[in-house]
């Protein structure tokens, strides 16, 4: 059981992400923005934070991920990334995702997350923790 | 792609060659086969002048980089026809002057003067090949200059005939200025319509990107929204959200696996839109047997669950190869995708990779339903099935087998295929290293 911030401005999504991760007992809190995501990184303190790119401007997730990792208190957050800008872009974070300059996450994966690979993955990265 | 001035250039030295090749054969059958007297020694210095000066033309055009601004290319083009119109009046005064009917000859620079060169520099040249004419007549009719008869052709010489003068050197003038006039305007007026082609072709272009991007963030809109849908459908298909009835359970799964297909359609839309957009690919240096080795990873369950064989050889030599590899990874899978789809049961489906010196050539060979022979030309274009394929499988987007050709086609490679119906196909890809 673990505290949970899912930071991402479609309301659907996070809805749908919040039942997969509660029906594994997980807590879980909402920001329908950067801004208020990094906001509550400092109040709720999550032990994983799931992320999307693209809110207020096109790469605000990275900025986001960048100023997580960078303050002391929630340098050691998992980030888990979400993304549905692959196809658009032609971005593959193959190479980008773990370089601590460029997009400091731990994990990534392309929209829509299925509910089974969502367990795994948060599973995955709250182990290794 | 040579520059088009330049290639006229070129143009220009070629016809050289077979008016050098001309003028000697014109002298050995006047001397030798009619018996005239001609004056052989400045004839051939002539024809050879007009040989050195063509081949050093052409070493210089080969091995000094003109820059292709038209002025220079102009200015060459200018600097040989005057000097070809300079060749040819001597060549005319050592064969009889104004009694050579192949003073006609003068016409076939002024096409070309008014093909490469501006009207007025066209009308300038031929200005000047009229005062060479008329420098020639008269200083022959004055006898500042020798005249050399074409004795045995022209039977009583007319270079000092008044009459025959005036008459020959208006039809001489006029004929010059008419084929420049004419020429020019033919092809003033060819590119005019050049420009307006390339300019029609330009903006053709602008608008296919813009469909391009338009395509792009509908298609993106679209999958932002499918996402959602997934998300919400999963949970409950799942039974995240509790235990469904049985009709409720099957209602929901079918809208995932419609929402599934769209979604598969959607994103493959934004592949084929995303390569068009991106002209420039991003190139890395990669082993080459690590990208068919993942791509064989990947489709290798679908072809366990059908029994069917699949199998790879790669010659010693292919190893590194400079392209994309993210794309080239999924041109792989898409053809062993295609070609596991398209095998029945216990069929076999087999990559063959051939190192080519610069090229490697990636062969993948499958038993499968073949592609009937008339629509073999069209299996590459966009949202194109062949007809026995949609038999077998009803879904597909059509746009597979046309990224793969986009993708191959932007590494400057070929697609092709081999097929027989009934009995398989062969895709074959032809990749520079």
């Amino acid at each position: 059981m673990a505290q949970i911030l899912i930071i991402d401005d479609d309301p659907d999504i996070v809805e749908a992400m919040k039942i997969v991760l509660e029906s594994k007992k997980h807590r879980v809190d909402i920001a329908v923005s950067g801004a208020e995501g990094l906001k509550k990184v400092k109040t709720v303190k999550p032990d994983l934070v799931i992320l999307d790119v693209m809110m207020e401007t096109a790469d605000k997730g990275f900025e986001v991920a960048r100023t997580i990792k960078k303050d002391p208190k929630s340098k050691d957050v998992p980030i888990l990334m979400l993304t549905a800008i692959k196809e658009k872009t032609g971005l593959g974070f193959e190479k980008e995702a773990g370089d601590p300059d460029w997009l400091p996450v731990d994990d990534y994966c392309d929209k829509p997350l299925n509910p089974l690979e969502l367990i795994a993955k948060v599973d995955t990265l709250l182990a290794k923790k | 792609m040579i520059n088009p001035g330049i290639e006229r250039l070129y143009w220009l030295a070629r016809l050289r060659w077979i008016a050098v090749a001309g003028v000697v054969l014109t002298v050995f059958l006047a001397t030798c086969l009619f018996k005239f007297p001609l004056p052989i020694f400045p004839l051939v210095a002539v024809s050879a002048t007009l040989a050195a000066y063509n081949l050093i033309f052409v070493v210089l055009l080969a091995n000094v980089k003109i820059k292709a601004s038209n002025p220079a290319i102009n200015r060459i083009a200018n600097l040989q026809i005057s000097l070809d119109l300079f060749c040819l009046a001597v060549l005319l005064h050592f064969s009889g002057g104004i009694e050579n009917p192949f003073l006609f000859y003068f016409i076939f620079h002024m096409i070309i003067a008014g093909i490469l060169l501006s009207r007025r520099a066209a009308f300038l040249q031929a200005s000047f090949a009229i005062l060479l004419f008329c420098l020639m007549v008269a200083l022959e009719y004055s006898g500042g200059l020798a005249h050399y008869p074409l004795s045995g052709f022209i039977i009583n010489s007319q270079y000092r005939n008044p009459a025959y003068i005036s008459g020959t050197s208006f039809v001489f003038i006029s004929t010059l200025y008419i084929a420049v006039y004419m020429a020019a305007s033919i092809s003033f007026r060819i590119r005019q319509r050049e420009k307006i082609l390339k300019e029609t072709n330009s903006r053709l272009e602008e608008k296919d990107r813009i469909k391009s991007e338009y395509v792009l963030h509908v298609s993106h809109d679209i999958k932002e929204h499918l996402a959602a849908i997934q998300g919400c459908l999963e949970p409950v298909a799942g039974g995240i959200t509790g235990e469904l009835n049985p009709q409720q359970l099957d209602l929901v799964q079918r809208a995932t696996r419609r929402t599934a297909k769209l979604m598969f359609f959607v994103k493959a839309l934004l592949g084929i839109t995303r390569i068009r957009l991106n002209k420039e690919i991003k190139m890395e240096n990669f082993d080459f047997r690590d990208a068919l080795s993942e791509a064989m990873a990947s489709v290798a369950s679908k072809a366990g669950e059908k029994n069917i064989a699949l199998d790879s050889k790669i010659e010693p030599g292919v190893k590194n190869i400079r392209a994309a590899k993210e794309y080239i990874q999924e041109t792989l899978t898409n053809l062993l995708a295609n070609a596991v789809k398209y095998t029945p049961r216990n069929g076999k489906v087999n990559a063959l990779v051939e190192d080519k010196g610069n090229n490697i050539v990636v062969k993948i060979f499958d038993n499968g339903i073949g592609i009937p022979q008339a629509e073999l030309s069209r299996i590459f274009e966009e949202f194109y099935r062949a007809s026995n394929a949609k038999e077998v499988e009803r879904d597909g987007t059509g746009l597979g087998l046309s990224i793969a050709r986009q993708i191959v086609e932007l590494h400057n490679g070929k697609i092709r295929v081999e097929s027989e119906e009934g009995k398989g196909s062969t895709f074959i890809i032809e990749l520079p290293k």
